[in-house]
């Protein structure tokens, strides 16, 4: 009789856990540099719209800013955990959105683009919320352009468990010029994360699209 | 296969001299092939049915236990409405004959007055004597012209006259009285054929229950007897009922799920959907509890509303006990009702915030439909239907109950028919195994049917040296 009380204390201890496995959390990285400075008003759009409608309680979204040096705290512009009430969770939700408005309204514009460091600040983060599925959403032309002095060098299991996607990639002028170089480039970033334990790295064109696949986990 | 080949470059030859080699193996080993061939399809066929007894012993069994299990049912539910007739029996008899004393008295009072009644009817006033011939003979005297007589005649004839009208007034009055005595009479009648009504109610229902028990009690011997067609009707009866619970049961599992739907939003307001138990949000496994103890109050309310019977020592709690656990389930249902009807409103409020946070995220200003987002007619619906779904979960426990009863039943039906299948399959596959082996001797036969012509042809030969008109049929059988 002991005995199965034991067995029975320990089956519904192993079978109660903390919800941070199942929740999920994104990071943002929004690119602030060049031309792709312009791109916010739409960018903070698709976050809007496609982001925080499909967070529910206990997920978790930050926002990181792409800039010349991007390995600050400085550059979290935005990060909530949302509360597991509902009520609560869609106030926060809207909190969020204001924060994202002003950051699109900020006159930010910046000389180089540390698209690595802010992914080193990022995995930092997603690391801390220790939630189950975490994703990377980079919104950028992903051409980096670090500069003199800075040193980014990733350590091999620096985004382990991280699924990064490549979001609204703008095209530069000379990709147009030469599309296999876009591609090569994309190829590179690809190759790079999942040396860098990355478990995939794919390029979103439509903000639908990445909806569906964050929902897909 | 080609390294099997002696002369890789050669192909032909190989392969031939391949099949000599199997040719001469194979008739060499002929008799033992024959033998082990034989031994293993015997084995096999052994094997199947070994396992076909099994699967008619099981058969067997599983259908002796059904039977057993489904003449107790129907001993047991033959009893109990014996039981409950007996019981229906003593109760209208208790009653009947608690009021028959004053019925009786009552009927006494009224044949006593029917009888004072009548012997005042039979007394009637005497009629003058002697008068009506007296008149009578005085009218047929002959007419006399003596005024003297005359007068008397005449006198007589007017004394007459009034002592007839008198007792023509008497007899009237007389009459009348007894009319009256008879038409007060009749409301004595009518209650006396009122009594003798519900006497003949109150009989005939006693009537009609000892018919009913006599059916009873016929059905329990034939039961007791273990009749094959009493049990045959038992077995489908049960089956009957099973479907039927099983129908009730699926329709009931729709609105558990509509309930839960209903309230497991909501919940996650008051429960932290945070933790997670076996994967699920605490929230929905409470919103999951909630369903379950709606359906074990409605399981103890029908306990204790004796239509189910679930739990024996319950039953032998007495009777302000039972009204206690059945005070005790109502209200926790009426409570879990409120609660329910309480949360589908907030759910409401939920769905209506949900739906404003992403209009304004998407930088919708108003909404396309205003007028249907503020009818309230599905907050009301909702609430109504909070309320009204606990109630009717409740009512599970009587499908559950004789789903649980007859189950049984269907389960030993199932194991007997599987069982039987089993039994014909492994008997076939047993005879197919047989069969299968004697029909590889044939084949293997075939295969090396050039040598066994030859040595055929060499028996004949040297039996027709050995013994010239004996006629050969091969040496080897």
């Amino acid at each position: 009789m002991k005995r199965a009380a034991l067995v029975a204390a320990a089956l519904l201890a192993a079978s109660c856990s903390s919800g941070s496995q199942y929740s999920q959390a994104i990071v943002a990285l929004v690119d602030v540099s060049g031309t792709y400075a312009d791109q916010r008003p739409e960018v903070v759009n698709v976050i809007r719209k496609g982001l925080l409608p499909r967070l529910t309680p206990g997920d978790t979204l930050i926002i990181i800013r792409i800039d010349s040096e991007s390995y600050k705290k400085d550059n979290v512009e935005a990060s909530m955990t949302l509360d597991v009430r509902p009520s609560k969770a869609n106030a926060q939700k809207l909190q969020l959105a204001s924060a994202l408005d002003d950051f699109s309204h900020k006159p930010l514009r910046a000389a180089h683009t540390d698209i690595r460091g802010a992914m080193m600040l990022a995995a930092d983060y997603l690391r801390e919320t220790n939630a189950g599925r975490r994703t990377m959403v980079i919104f950028s032309d992903m051409e980096e352009d670090l500069p003199r002095g800075v040193k980014r060098d990733m350590a091999p299991d620096e985004l382990k468990g991280v699924r990064v996607l490549a979001m609204n990639v703008k095209r530069l002028g000379h990709d147009n010029a030469n599309p296999t170089a876009y591609r090569a480039r994309l190829s590179n970033w690809g190759k790079q994360l999942t040396q860098h334990g990355a478990r995939e790295f794919k390029v979103v064109l439509e903000p639908e699209k990445l909806a569906e696949l964050l929902e897909e986990g | 296969m080609e390294r099997l080949y002696f002369w890789p470059q050669n192909p032909a030859a190989s392969l031939f001299a391949l099949w000599v080699l199997s040719q001469i193996f194979l008739y060499a080993a002929r008799v033992p092939m024959h033998r082990a061939l034989r031994e293993v399809g015997r084995m096999l066929g052994g094997v199947f049915r070994v396992g076909a007894r099994w699967c008619r012993g099981l058969a067997a069994v599983a259908s002796k236990r059904d039977h057993e299990m489904i003449v107790e049912m129907g001993r047991g539910d033959t009893e109990a409405k014996i039981g409950r007739e007996f019981h229906r029996i003593e109760g209208a008899f208790a009653k009947e004959l608690a009021r028959y004393p004053e019925l009786h008295r009552k009927l006494d009072d009224v044949v006593t007055k029917i009888d004072g009644d009548f012997q005042e009817c039979a007394t009637a006033a005497p009629a003058a004597p002697g008068w009506t011939e007296a008149v009578a003979a005085v009218a047929k005297m002959p007419p006399n012209m003596d005024g003297t007589v005359k007068k008397v005649l005449e006198e007589i004839q007017k004394s007459a006259a009034a002592g007839e009208k008198k007792a023509l007034n008497e007899f009237r009055e007389t009459t009348a009285k007894r009319h009256k005595i008879l038409s007060g009479m009749a409301p004595a009648w009518k209650e006396v054929q009122k009594i003798a009504t519900e006497v003949a109610r109150a009989v005939s229902g006693a009537l009609e229950a000892t018919k009913r028990i006599d059916g009873f009690m016929t059905s329990y011997e034939q039961v007791r007897a273990e009749d094959q067609k009493t049990t045959r009707a038992l077995g489908w009866n049960a089956t009957q009922l099973f479907v039927v619970s099983l129908l009730v049961m699926a329709v009931a599992l729709g609105g558990a799920f509509v309930n839960f739907n209903l309230i497991a939003l909501p919940m996650s307001e008051l429960v932290p959907s945070g933790n997670r138990i076996a994967g699920m949000p605490v929230s929905t496994v409470a919103a999951l509890v909630i369903v379950l103890m709606e359906i074990a109050a409605g399981v103890f309310a029908m306990e204790m509303l004796g239509i189910t019977s679930f739990f024996p020592k319950l039953e032998l709690l007495p009777k302000s006990r039972r009204r206690i656990v059945l005070v005790v389930a109502v209200g926790g249902l009426l409570m879990l009702a409120c609660i329910e009807s309480s949360l589908a409103i907030l759910r409401e409020q939920i769905v209506e915030s949900s739906t404003a946070l992403k209009a304004s995220l998407a930088g919708v200003k108003e909404h396309a439909v205003v007028r249907t987002a503020s009818s309230r007619i599905p907050v009301v619906g909702q609430a109504v239907l909070g309320f009204i779904l606990p109630w009717i979960l409740a009512m599970v426990a009587v499908p559950l109950e004789t789903m649980i009863s007859t189950g049984g039943h269907i389960v030993l039906s199932a194991v007997t028919g599987l069982m039987h299948a089993g039994n014909m399959i492994c008997r076939l596959a047993g005879h197919g195994m047989r069969s299968l082996f004697q029909a590889l001797r044939h084949v293997y036969d075939i295969y090396i049917v050039i040598p066994l012509q030859i040595e055929r042809l060499v028996g004949n030969g040297s039996k027709a040296a050995a013994v010239p008109t004996g006629s050969a049929r091969g040496a080897r059988p």
